[in-house]
């Protein structure tokens, strides 16, 4: 297969590489923005889970033009510096990382939240699910504190079993919430994005980062679980049908005429968690279970016999029933 | 309203659920063991045997069970009931089970308790529960009334990963809490000033790089132990955690894993620790692997129980299989390798080959051509003769059965063969066979009978040498019977040999891997079933040239069947007839199930080994009767297991390359090879069957991709087997006919698997599995469903050819048949032969330079497959494949299959094509109509008139003239925008006016119904007008926007009133139709996650509909008409 499989099967993979966008995503949120025009008149973004960085780097293309100080992201992991954006590495539950992100923008709040984050996929669709929902909510509850009434706020979802809980959520704080997947995110994956516009906080809502927002529960009369009453907000396909389909694989000479050349990743990961296992595996460190056969080899031979013992010639017992017994 | 207005709608209900299994418990011997919603009890104590006892369904509602606590108790034992509490996401339920005298019930239920977050761990604190939940805090709760006495969060709420209650009162009562920010928070919630007020952590303890999925402690010891992403385990000396301030000390920082590590548990003695990589391993305490269990499928083990007492760790895997598998106490006895000590003054010369006659002689053979034996009992050694012919070069093999017959054959480089009685080495025969150097040296043996010697000479001559013995036993004879001629290569000579039952035959692999079949008697009888004078005459070659005149000129006989190059050009390693079948082994990692008939070798599956192991050296049929396939993997000599998937030995020889011999009884397994100028010996005592014991098979490593319902099996009275898994519960009355429903499924694992689903009890069966795929298996069709025997002569069970495709462009078709077997759990046997296969990227394997070339293919895949069946008679179906590259390509079957072509291709959509379906058009006095319909990314139908296309294409349906250059298939006849994005499930029902109902469901979660007229042309005005197509248009067209919140993936139109779709937010759901736009009727939420297809099937009027989802899982659901 190699190395160039992966640029066949998923083409925004390899444009991401060859435009220098830190990962495929950037599309997205470049197709997001096509549809529901996020950057007019934005000029103070938050990137929430912004590592390795690619929303940023849109970010600060699109609306770093007025200055640098606009563009902030947090992550809680290390991410590479980029021009024109101010990075925070800390936690988003913390209170202490929404009064910075408040600090960089002068006392201001922000007028876009956007949150790419997701965690690392454990297989197991009910955690996984749970985990983005919780890391959604805690977007939402960092956005609650830095966020413009009127602002915008737009996260990943994964439209799974439980999602109608987290639309009656959302709803809650937004006046208007739609489910958007871009055409650069692929058919295949439960991946949209919730596109939350006009922050309006019910009244008497006091932000609160010491307590974490839950998710709902289904109740029996406008979200149930098994009845025909769900909150299922309208769904909106962004990017134009001309742009590349993210499904599709295509072969490496791309119609446009360019002459195909391997680029290699943009940004490779910093410091993963599995970075130790992989260097302790590469130089053959990994512990090894302890086979018995591989104990030092114990010799059982005895002394050496007389080397002809003649008596074997005389007798042959047990070979006479053994024999083939041909006609 | 109407008359329907009082109709009853299905409801469906589960029958069948195969998920991961996530929970696991030994109480007492007793295993409790969650899927999805339900408890399955498992008794262990059952004379060795384990078995399942009962099934407690829907414990947890639309949750998954994620664990089971037993309530602790120390007046009562466990052996008559238990207390369980059962959680899992945010669902908590108390059950309690009785099971005194092997009588097994559900006693007491409480009600499902939903918390307001996740629940990481419960701990039964004397009559009450407390849960530790997902933002870090702690609920006292009353489990039996279902309310919460106190709730005491953390200062520090930040999203846990995992958690651990330690403690037996509330007052004890200690959290260790594995943040999202790597760390161990360990605090005590008695802490609390009042309810409801904040507890700030005690200790935060870092050390992991990645976040901690699991923890055990072991208060006995003061250990804590912690698995993570990081992919390691660490150990930590925490004293009695319950005592706040203690110190807490990294102790053992164990790597091992090759993946995350999910699960961990601590026990006395061990640690266990199991992980993505599908391994378990058993540590000691000090961090040294002790034990590696490796036989899961797919995504790795969820979940993790031990038996202390009788040292079982019981695994639960992605698969939906669970294990259990023997802690050794210490080592096994008797397993290891030894030096022989060969290397002596008075044994001269260095070791050239080795062989075992039986299990406990040992030949060896030196450059000086002396020949040694030694005795593994009494173990010495001892020199049988020598002779100074056999020196430098030398060939040496034992003659198989019992004990190898007490003979052995050497071969020189002058054409010499020496066979060799080892009792009376005196006695030994000499023949001068080849004027140059005997390549190849093999044995074959028919029952007691039949002992032939088989050398292979120069350019391609293998002589058949047929050994007997004199009654007195003290002088054996050698005499030559025939001759046979290997196919030309540039190294002729075979590999292997064996006799084809009942013995007409010999079947032989050469080293250009080829398997050949030759007659074991040629000349001294014409079989009538090899198929007359044309083909005994094919089969002579060299010897005819001779003319008849010269009857002394030895005959060189053909091969009557070849299989050119089989195995690729490595060569053939291992030959063995077992169960009616021929399998092959060879150098290029697989192995080959043939069969004869007619005198001709046919293919019926090629099975890969174990990932890696690409020199197949033998396989070998274990006194229980399934196989073991040996190997060579890098440097190790490897015993596998396909059933368990599980390598049963691994030794480290230095590779295939050296002289080795295998042998295997009830008793004892034993390995030889040279290596350091020695004899080294591997011996096993219990040979190649393990003690461990499969609970329940797995069925897919990866995502279930599509399945298919294939057809019905009736199982007559005589043929049912009493089902294992029935359950107590079950009135005996409830138990219809056998009937036994076959579905197919496929999964991104590369395999197809045939199961089992009898109607009556609600168990699944897996019959067998098919894995010829390289890549992921994305969709199959089935057609030509009949019954063993044919038309004319039906027999009981089913018979159905497959296609199935996916990744790197691969399409397979093959041939099931399903018949009553009662030696089977099942009652049914399957019997798969592989029919044909295409690739669309074949010519690049065949490029010469290619590892210097970059690919620029595109690396299709296929994603949906449709069956079109044509009206004509003798002209096999057309299969339609939806191409990720943005092509609707139809492929041509012809000879019943075995021969697939592509046929015509077109790139209308420009899209990856999601979905493919074909439909009939048929009006009464009109020819039938066949449409394909095709739907893609952008949410766009094509509808193709086949038969129009076929009409013009080629009258003869051939196929095109060069395989690279397939028709066109034209301009769709309609195109229809029925959604905003991808089409994720199609599906067409005729009405009774003559129109089709089309139905359609996308990624956004909406439903698209429309009605669609066919206007076909009328014959008379076809007679001056050749361009006469049926149009279409569409009559009445619905859509339901939010019908699901995700992906619609499965769909199906059951009647013009009623439909069903799936969908990937787990909701299966009934559609009213018929009366303008489609109505809601009712849902049902179910538990496979990702479902990616979904068929139903009508069963009986009685019985109603069944319905198979498959996503990550598998779950069955029925309903009633």
């Amino acid at each position: 297969m190699g190395r160039t499989s992966k640029d066949k099967r998923d083409v925004y993979y390899r444009l991401a590489k060859e435009n220098g966008w830190r990962a495929r995503s950037a599309f997205k949120l470049l197709q997001l923005d096509e549809e529901f025009h996020l950057f007019q008149g934005v000029t103070r973004a938050v990137d929430l889970c912004a590592a390795p960085g690619s929303w940023s780097q849109v970010l600060s293309q699109k609306i770093g033009g007025q200055g640098p100080g606009h563009v902030v992201a947090v992550d809680l992991q290390a991410m590479a510096p980029l021009p024109g954006v101010i990075q925070i590495q800390g936690d988003i539950t913390q209170l202490s990382t929404a009064k910075e992100i408040i600090q960089h923008f002068e006392g201001c709040h922000a007028d876009l939240v956007v949150c790419d984050g997701a965690p690392d996929v454990t297989g197991l669709h009910d955690v996984d699910e749970y985990m983005q929902a919780q890391l959604l909510l805690a977007a939402l509850n960092i956005a609650t504190h830095v966020l413009k009434p009127g602002g915008c706020f737009v996260a990943k979802i994964f439209r799974g079993r439980d999602v109608t809980l987290l639309y009656s959520q959302l709803r809650v704080f937004f006046s208007s919430v739609l489910c958007a997947k871009p055409r650069s995110s692929r058919n295949s994956s439960i991946e949209a994005f919730a596109v939350c516009r006009g922050y309006d906080p019910p009244e008497g809502f006091v932000a609160d980062l010491t307590k974490p927002l839950l998710d709902h529960s289904y109740d029996s009369d406008f979200n149930q679980l098994d009845g025909p009453t769900r909150i299922i907000v309208p769904f909106v396909t962004c990017g134009d049908l001309s742009a590349y389909d993210s499904d599709r694989s295509y072969p490496l000479d791309l119609q446009d005429g360019s002459e195909y050349k391997y680029t290699p990743p943009t940004q490779p990961p910093i410091s993963p968690p599995y970075q130790e296992a992989c260097t302790l595996k590469k130089k053959g460190q990994l512990a090894k279970e302890t086979r018995p056969q591989d104990c030092p080899i114990s010799r059982v031979d005895v002394p050496s016999q007389p080397l002809t013992s003649p008596h074997h010639t005389l007798l042959a017992p047990e070979v006479k029933h053994n024999k083939p017994n041909c006609t | 309203m109407d008359a329907l207005g009082d109709y009853v709608w299905p409801r469906a209900t589960s029958e069948l659920i195969l998920l991961p299994v996530t929970g696991l418990e030994c109480v007492g011997d007793r295993l409790l063991a969650g899927e999805g919603p339900d408890v399955l009890v498992y008794s262990l104590d059952f004379g060795g045997h384990l078995r399942m006892m009962m099934r407690v369904q829907n414990l947890l509602g639309h949750y998954l069970i994620h664990g089971f606590r037993v309530r602790p108790e120390p007046s009562r034992d466990l052996n008559s009931e238990a207390m369980v509490a059962v959680f899992g996401s945010k669902g908590l339920c108390i059950v309690k089970i009785g099971w005194g005298q092997s009588h097994y019930r559900e006693l007491w239920r409480s009600g499902l308790w939903n918390m307001s977050d996740w629940i990481w761990d419960v701990r039964w604190l004397e009559g009450n529960i407390a849960l530790a939940l997902g933002h870090n805090s702690v609920l006292l709760y009353d489990p039996v009334v279902g309310c919460m006495l106190q709730d005491v969060p953390c200062t520090d709420r930040c999203t846990l990963s995992s958690a651990c209650l330690i403690g037996d009162t509330w007052k004890e009562l200690t959290v260790v809490a594995g943040a999202i920010s790597n760390q161990l928070l360990v605090w005590y919630p008695a802490a609390a000033l009042a309810d409801g007020k904040p507890v700030a952590p005690d200790r935060r303890v870092s050390g992991h790089v990645g976040v901690i999925f699991s923890m055990s402690y072991l208060a006995s010891k003061g250990l804590l132990a912690t698995a993570s992403e990081d992919r390691s385990v660490r150990i930590w000396k925490v004293g009695d955690l319950r005592v706040p301030g203690g110190r807490v000390q990294n102790i053992g920082h164990c790597f091992g894993h090759s993946a995350r590590v999910w699960q961990v548990k601590l026990l006395e003695n061990y640690l266990i620790s199991a992980g993505e990589d599908c391994v378990c391993l058993v540590w000691s305490h000090e961090g040294e692997i002790l034990q590696a269990f490796r036989g899961h499928q797919g995504r790795g083990i969820r979940a993790l129980a031990a038996h202390e007492r009788q040292a079982w760790v019981v695994t639960g895997g992605d698969d939906s299989g669970i294990r259990l598998w023997h802690l050794a106490r210490c080592g096994y006895p008797g397993l290891g390798v030894s030096a022989l000590g060969f290397k002596s003054p008075s044994r001269p010369g260095t070791l050239k080959a080795v062989t075992l006659a039986g299990s406990w002689r040992l030949l060896a053979v030196t450059d000086i051509g002396a020949l040694y034996l030694y005795d593994l009992e009494v173990k010495c050694w001892e020199q049988l003769l020598e002779d100074k012919h056999f020196r430098s070069y030398c060939l040496l093999e034992a003659a198989p059965g019992p004990e190898g017959f007490g003979l052995c054959a050497m071969a020189n480089g002058e054409g010499c063969v020496k066979v060799v009685p080892i009792n009376t080495p005196a006695a030994a025969v000499d023949c001068a066979l080849f004027p140059g150097k005997v390549h190849s040296l093999s044995w074959a043996l028919r029952g007691f009978e039949e002992l032939l010697l088989l050398a292979s000479g120069p350019s391609g001559v293998m002589a058949c040498l047929e050994i007997s013995a004199a009654p007195s036993g003290k002088a054996i004879f050698v005499t030559e019977r025939c001759r046979y001629l290997l196919p030309l290569s540039k190294q002729r000579w075979h590999t292997c040999s064996a006799f084809v039952p009942p013995g007409d035959f010999l079947v032989c692999g050469d080293r250009r891997g080829s398997v050949l079949l030759f007659p074991s008697r040629p000349g001294v009888h014409k079989d009538p079933r090899i198929g007359g004078e044309a083909e005994a005459e094919a089969g002579m070659l060299r010897g005819g040239g001779d003319t008849d005149g010269d009857s002394n000129a030895v005959a060189e006989w053909s091969p009557v069947s070849t299989l050119h190059s089989l195995h690729g050009k490595q060569g053939v390693t291992s030959v063995t007839c077992h169960a009616g079948y021929v399998y092959s082994t060879g150098r290029d990692g697989a192995y080959y199930q043939l069969f004869v008939r007619g005198g001709q070798l046919h293919p019926v599956l090629r099975q890969k080994t174990c990932r890696g192991m690409n020199w197949v050296a033998g396989l070998h049929v274990v006194p229980d009767g399934s196989m073991v396939i040996l190997g060579f993997h890098a440097n190790e000599f490897v015993v596998w297991s396909p059933r368990s998937h599980e390598k049963l030995h691994v030794v480290s020889c230095g590779g295939g390359h050296r002289s080795w011999a295998f042998s295997d009884t009830e008793a004892a397994m034993a390995f030889a090879y040279l290596k350091d100028g020695d004899v080294m010996l591997y011996q096993a005592l219990g040979g190649c069957t393990r003690p461990h014991v499969i609970l329940r098979e797995g069925l897919h490593g990866r995502e279930i991709t599509c399945v298919k319902h294939v057809g019905a099996v009736t199982l007559g009275p005589d043929c049912e087997v009493p089902c294992l898994e029935q359950p107590d519960y079950l009135e005996p009355g409830s138990e219809g006919p056998g009937l036994t429903d076959i579905v197919i499924t496929c999964s991104e694992d590369t395999t197809v698997c045939v199961l089992a689903l009898p109607t009556t009890t609600g168990s699944a069966h897996a019959l067998t599995a098919v894995c010829n795929h390289i890549s992921s298996v994305r969709a199959m069709a089935v057609w030509g469903l009949g019954t063993p025997g044919g038309p004319h002569s039906p027999q009981p069970g089913l018979t159905a050819n497959i296609v199935s495709a996916g990744g790197r462009a691969e399409m397979h078709c093959f041939n099931i048949t399903v018949s009553p077997d009662p030696s089977t759990p099942s009652g049914l046997a399957c019997h798969t032969m592989h029919l044909s296969s295409h690739r669309l990227d074949e010519y690049w394997d065949r490029q010469r330079n290619r590892h210097r070339m970059v690919k620029m293919d595109p690396e299709t895949r296929y994603m949906s497959l449709a069956v079109c069946e044509l009206d004509r008679p003798g002209v096999g179906p057309l299969v339609a494949a939806a191409c990720s590259d943005g092509a609707v390509r139809l492929f041509l079957l012809q000879d019943s299959g075995r021969i697939l072509q592509l046929f015509a291709e077109t790139f209308h959509h420009e899209r990856c094509v999601l979905k493919v379906h074909s439909f009939t058009h048929e009006a009464p006095n009109q020819r039938r109509w066949l449409f394909l319909c095709s739907a893609a990314t952008d949410g766009s139908l094509a509808f193709w008139d086949l038969t129009t296309v076929l009409d013009r294409g080629s009258a003869l349906l051939e196929p095109p003239a060069e395989p690279g250059l397939p028709y066109r298939l034209g301009t769709p006849c309609m195109t229809l925008q029925a959604h905003s994005c991808g089409v994720n499930s199609l599906h067409t029902l005729p009405t009774r006016e003559g129109h089709h109902l089309v139905a359609s469901g996308s990624e956004d979660g909406s439903l698209h119904v429309f009605v669609l007229v066919v206007e076909t042309p009328e014959p008379e005005e076809a007679v001056d007008e050749p361009e006469l197509v049926p149009q279409l248009h569409v009559l009445e067209e619905y859509s339901v926007p939010c019908a699901h919140a995700a992906h619609v993936t499965g769909l199906k139109i059951l009647s013009p009133s009623l439909m069903v779709s799936a969908s990937i937010d787990q909701r299966l759901t009934f559609w009213r139709l018929g009366h303008g736009e489609p109505t809601f009727v009712n849902s049902t939420v179910y538990h496979v996650a990702d479902v990616a297809d979904m068929d139903c099937w009508p069963v009986s009027p009685a019985f109603g509909h069944r319905c198979a989802l498959g996503g990550q899982g598998l779950e069955v659901y029925n309903w009633y008409d």
